[in-house]
């Protein structure tokens, strides 16, 4: 028995002498403050095979926001933003922090990654897969700077979900917007190029003036085929007729009428159907510009309407609660465990020396 | 105090030689002196573990990261075979040597120790050169944390060796420990963390396999080895707690054993 003790107080009691110590004594009320947010997105996350095969068990994966916004809270940029003024570290390091649980207690420990180092111990950020649900915790000393703490990390979170909402939407519709520029531009050209061939050429729509010319001739044709039967009648019945005269005139006249409108359709250089192959591919190109401008208007709007569906958001579940007790350290807790693992500890090593001591020389 | 010291440092190095002997005896009674003798110590789990690799790669095993399978292969199945084989090798260890009972420095728990040793040493050669190799060859990157390789490594490890002692001082009660050992190992195969990430499963179920302690042993040395590439998950405390009983357990039943071995 006299051989076990100086074990016995090293491994048992000294520990828990010292855990009675610090948990009765020395460390500070933490004060936790935890607020829930979930970031809705309506458009599907992709799921990759095992996905697919864990979808049917309720696991689901949250959008690149979410963990955006995680990954925001816990970067050294949110720690910065917080610390503004030495806002961070004033809250803790305040004298009423004990020296075992306070930021930097020597004093040779200040540096900006110290800072950090500390600062994720003191945020946590959770997200419950099935449900995309995000639960972050503060843990401070005092409620007040645990809930403003929580507040302001909550901000920051929308503020870069916002950040990335923005960039995406403004992507979607610049890039809708410059096609639109493009056909506008496109269509406007093909538009001037028409109107000035059409001056030009001295045309308006070589199609519908070849029907009217021909609807002429064909009525000019009919005229010429009547003056020409009334000749012959006349020239049948009674050849001495002063009418005919005329009528020959008349008929030549027409003939020769019907020459020169049927060149103006076809054949000559100036005619109209010589015209027609660059009129119409002008024609075809403003047409189709106008399609492509129409196209992208609406694309255009399709952009605009699923930037405004696309919309990504943190919706607050549970507000940043003020804590009116502290939740750690957990005391009893504590000095239970270092109880029990003493305890093993003092078991294990004395069974070992036992052990060890049935070896003689 | 101090005589007491000296007393138990005498004994600590009695014992010590005590195990190095057993120890020196073991390696020539499993692997002779014929062909590559002792050397089959570690090429034994490097060709199972490399086997293993290489059909895991071949079949593209679903592991539910795009991790490098190779990588994966070789931390998880090194690790089953670090906590496996000392069991394996422990039940039973005390009556091939019960002869050697008859002297009075030798006792169950030297035995044990020896094996334990053996087999864990075993394990930790091959990991290493194989890890050297592949590295060697390009296909693995250097683990990104040896520090935290070889803490996950230390407590695979430790657990492996409190199960054995414990095994291996049950199975001199009952003939049921071997018998069911089998089983139980290749079950625990699936369940041990060497196949799958933590991260990996439903959430569901990632709080029920975390109980399972060596599954928190192969996610610590896998932290270390790809660093920021994954998520691990694992509870350190909850394995020490489970160590460290395990540990009081096998010691309180090598003691049983102590008094009740008889040599023949």
């Amino acid at each position: 028995m006299r051989r076990i003790k100086p074990l016995f107080f090293v491994t048992v009691i000294v520990p828990v002498f010292l855990a009675i110590l610090y948990y009765g004594v020395f460390a500070s009320n933490v004060y936790i403050s935890e607020s829930r947010f979930i970031v809705r997105s309506p458009d599907k996350p992709a799921t990759t095979g095992l996905g697919v095969l864990l979808k049917s068990t309720g696991f689901a994966n949250a959008g690149d926001e979410i963990y955006a916004a995680q990954s925001y809270v816990l970067s050294r940029d949110a720690l910065q933003a917080l610390n503004g003024k030495d806002a961070f570290v004033k809250a803790y390091t305040g004298p009423d922090v004990s020296i075992f649980d306070r930021f930097n207690p020597t004093g040779f420990s200040s540096s900006g990654e110290d800072l950090y180092d500390y600062y994720e111990k003191q945020v946590k950020i959770d997200q419950d897969t099935t449900s995309s649900i995000v639960t972050m915790t503060v843990r401070a000393f005092t409620p007040q700077d645990a809930r403003r703490f929580n507040e302001q990390l909550l901000e920051m979170a929308e503020a870069t979900v916002n950040k990335l909402n923005t960039r995406g939407k403004q992507d979607l519709i610049r890039f809708a917007q410059t096609e639109v520029d493009d056909a506008k531009a496109k269509s406007q050209d093909a538009a001037v190029a028409l109107s000035s061939y059409r001056n030009q050429a001295g045309v308006v729509d070589p199609e519908k003036q070849a029907q009217i010319q021909i609807q002429m001739v064909s009525k000019l044709q009919d005229e010429l085929i009547a003056t020409r039967t009334q000749l012959r009648q006349l020239r049948a019945f009674t050849p001495q007729n002063p009418q005919i005269e005329v009528l020959d005139v008349r008929a030549k006249g027409l003939a020769a009428e019907i020459d020169d409108q049927l060149g103006q359709v076809a054949g000559s250089s100036k005619s109209l159907s010589s015209r027609v192959a660059r009129y119409q591919r002008l024609f075809l190109e403003s047409q189709f510009a106008d399609k492509q401008l129409a196209s992208a208007m609406a694309s255009l709007e399709e952009a605009r309407n699923e930037a405004r569906r696309k919309q990504a958001y943190v919706e607050r579940i549970v507000q940043p609660n003020l804590p009116d007790d502290p939740l750690e350290p957990r005391r009893l807790r504590g000095i239970l465990s270092t109880l029990i693992l003493g305890l093993a500890a003092w078991a294990i090593i004395s069974m070992l020396v036992a052990g060890m001591l049935e070896h003689r020389d | 105090m101090r005589s007491h010291l000296a007393e138990v440092g005498r004994s600590a190095s009695v014992q010590g030689r005590v195990v190095y002997a057993l120890l020196m005896r073991e390696i020539l009674t499993r692997y002779g002196r014929h062909n590559i003798g002792f050397l089959w110590l570690f090429v034994e789990p490097m060709l199972f573990t490399t086997g293993v690799t290489v059909l895991w790669t071949l079949t593209q095993a679903l592991h539910g990261s795009s991790l490098p399978i190779v990588a994966f292969a070789l931390t998880g199945y090194s690790s089953v075979l670090l906590w496996r084989n000392m069991p394996a090798r422990c039940i039973g260890a005390i009556d091939p040597n019960l002869a050697l009972m008859y002297h009075r420095n030798v006792r169950a728990i030297d035995i044990f120790l020896a094996r334990v040793l053996l087999e864990a040493g075993g394990a930790t050669i091959s990991f290493v050169t194989l890890s050297l190799f592949y590295i060697y060859i390009g296909w693995l990157d250097p683990p990104a944390d040896i520090l935290t390789v070889a803490g996950g490594w230390l407590m695979i490890a430790w657990f492996g060796a409190a199960l054995g002692m414990t095994l291996g001082a049950l199975s001199e009660k009952s003939e049921m420990v071997e018998r069911l050992w089998h089983p139980i190992s290749y079950l625990a195969f699936p369940l041990s963390g060497a196949a799958f990430m933590v991260d990996a499963l439903p959430p569901a179920a990632r709080k029920y396999i975390l109980y399972v302690p060596m599954v928190n042993g192969v996610e610590i040395v896998r932290q270390g080895y790809f660093g920021e590439q994954v998520r691990v998950h694992y509870d350190f405390f909850y394995m020490l707690a489970c160590c460290v009983g395990l540990t009081w357990l096998a010691l309180s039943q090598i003691e049983v054993v102590n008094r009740g071995v008889t040599p023949e």
